[in-house]
């Protein structure tokens, strides 16, 4: 198996008239891991995988899979699924004939697999995909991209409409079936703390520009919250990079982005401090708003 | 090449539409017609009877077109088809559709003459003007027409694909001053009888290879404006 980048993006950019979607990006996606692709809607999760698979264009930078470029690529395109969040089906379709046309183009499709899903999934078979509900069409997307084993699979908020039994089915199979056929997963999510544990590595987009990309492991312990009287919290926090503030009377908690040693720990103890994890989620949902709150001081400087 | 043919196999899923509807069409429209004039022979009517049946499933064709574009190309994205693939497996398929049943309509319009037009001198397959021609010809005719008709449909959905509602606007608009122009020019010079004259002299064969041309020259214009089209 090779260890060569399954994806490269360099200065990617793309534009809707007045709107920047993707604002000159740059990412390496190495194979066989799953990616998680967080960020608020409109922050341009979907632009960028639509490009990555050669259903849009960009307006600037290049993209690689594999080494190749994936617009109307076939020999490239053949090696990636990605089924949209807001997938269209033949009006005529039913359910097992959309399976029997995903059959044709994913080489490693696993009908099995698919058949097993829908009845997990409670699936009708014969149903026209026109008539499903939002959940169930869902179910169908989610499907065909386990089932087509693809090197390269996209799952692009798949869990619209499902309920927790069925997100819970998508996520324990989605996991045992990597053990079993290791790939490459980019599931973009803003339920970020369901599948926080899946996710071996983080993208954070927001606003067309990328806010994070690490590793999960690093940024389960990348942020602490201090808690405590406020002008402790403030001699405790010194310089460090301040995510969010809240304050309550004397009271002060305060998320700081700091890898916090023993030795430091233990000073929090002496000063009556209190210190508490940061979920990935709120991670996200912090830095992002900083972020945004940066580019908001940076315009106001370039105005004054 | 490969997954061109499986384009029209995905296409083929669902049987009805690319066969079953057409024939569906073609076979109740000839039956109407059929019925029809056996009633007008019951009144004693005399002379040859025309029905114009045959041309209904090719309107079918033009709705296809469409179709084949606005719900399976969204779809074949999805499946990871380049384009190009989409689009030649598509209208491979369409055009092997078409030149089966243009050779059923030159058998039909054989059987037709020989029975003394089903027996009630109609006519709905053998009409004079294209049986008169040779078997390639009467073939061909078919086939452009059916051709044609799904191009339009089909180049009109590109244009939709790519440009949605602005497309849309563009285009008849475009087409309303081109077809007013042309009326409006006819009229100032005042050559009406001439155009029709004109009209007059089209053959079968003539029509067959100006529609040909025209047929090529908008799967070209389909094929430039689905390359950057999105779904």
């Amino acid at each position: 198996m090779t260890q060569a980048t399954a994806i490269a993006i360099r200065d990617l950019t793309k534009t809707y008239k007045d709107l920047k979607a993707l604002d000159n990006i740059n990412l390496d996606l190495e194979p066989n891991r799953i990616y998680g692709l967080l960020g608020r809607n409109g922050a341009g999760k979907t632009t960028l995988m639509s490009i990555l698979t050669g259903q849009n264009f960009q307006d600037h930078g290049t993209v690689q899979v594999f080494g190749h470029e994936p617009f109307e690529n076939d020999a490239t395109l053949a090696r990636i699924c990605f089924i949209r969040e807001s997938q269209k089906y033949p009006d005529d379709f039913k359910v097992h004939q959309a399976f029997a046309a995903a059959s044709l183009f994913f080489e490693n499709w696993d009908q099995h697999l698919a058949q097993e899903l829908m009845k997990e999934f409670d699936l009708p078979a014969k149903r026209k995909i026109k008539k499903l509900s939002r959940g169930q069409l869902s179910a169908v997307g989610v499907i065909i991209g386990l089932a087509s084993r693809a090197e390269i699979t996209f799952f692009d908020e798949p869990y619209l409409g499902l309920d927790a039994v069925a997100r819970q089915i998508f996520y324990d199979r989605l996991v045992a079936d990597f053990a079993e056929h290791p790939r490459t997963i980019v599931l973009s999510s803003h339920l970020i703390d369901e599948v926080a544990n899946l996710l071996e590595h983080v993208i954070v987009i927001d606003k067309g520009q990328i806010v994070i990309d690490a590793d999960a492991e690093e940024l389960r312990g990348a942020a602490v919250t201090v808690t405590g009287d406020a002008a402790k919290v403030q001699e405790f926090v010194g310089t460090a990079k301040v995510l969010h503030r809240d304050a309550l009377g004397a009271l002060a908690s305060v998320t700081i982005e700091s890898q916090l040693d023993a030795g430091r720990r233990e000073q929090a103890k002496l000063m009556g401090l209190d210190l508490s994890p940061v979920s990935l989620q709120q991670f996200v949902v912090r830095s992002s708003l900083s972020s945004a709150s940066e580019r908001v001081d940076e315009k106001s400087e370039a105005w004054s | 090449m490969n997954r061109i043919i499986k384009v029209a196999r995905m296409q083929l899923i669902n049987k009805a539409t690319f066969i079953g509807i057409p024939l569906i069409i073609l076979f109740s429209s000839f039956l109407f017609t059929v019925v029809i004039w056996w009633l007008v022979r019951r009144n004693d009517a005399e002379g040859i009877l025309y029905g114009g049946g045959a041309q209904a499933p090719m309107w079918y064709f033009l709705a296809l077109g469409i179709q084949a574009l606005t719900l399976t190309f969204p779809f074949s994205l999805g499946m990871s088809i380049s384009r190009r693939s989409f689009y030649l497996g598509t209208l491979a398929l369409f055009a092997t559709c078409a030149l089966v049943l243009s050779v059923f309509y030159y058998l039909m319009g054989l059987l037709e003459t020989a029975t003394g037009g089903w027996w009630l001198d109609g006519r709905f397959f053998a009409l004079q003007w294209i049986s008169e021609n040779n078997w390639f010809i009467q073939i061909m005719f078919y086939f452009v027409l059916m051709v044609l008709l799904f191009m339009i449909g089909f180049l009109i959905a590109t244009i939709y694909m790519r440009w949605r509602q602005m497309g849309m606007v563009f285009f008849f608009t475009s087409l309303g001053v081109v077809v007013i122009g042309a009326i409006a020019l006819i009229t100032f010079t005042d050559t009406w009888m001439q155009f029709w004259e004109w009209v007059m002299t089209w053959s079968a064969g003539g029509v067959t290879l100006w529609g040909g041309l025209v047929a090529v020259l908008m799967a070209g214009c389909s094929y430039l404006t689905l390359r950057k089209a999105t779904a």
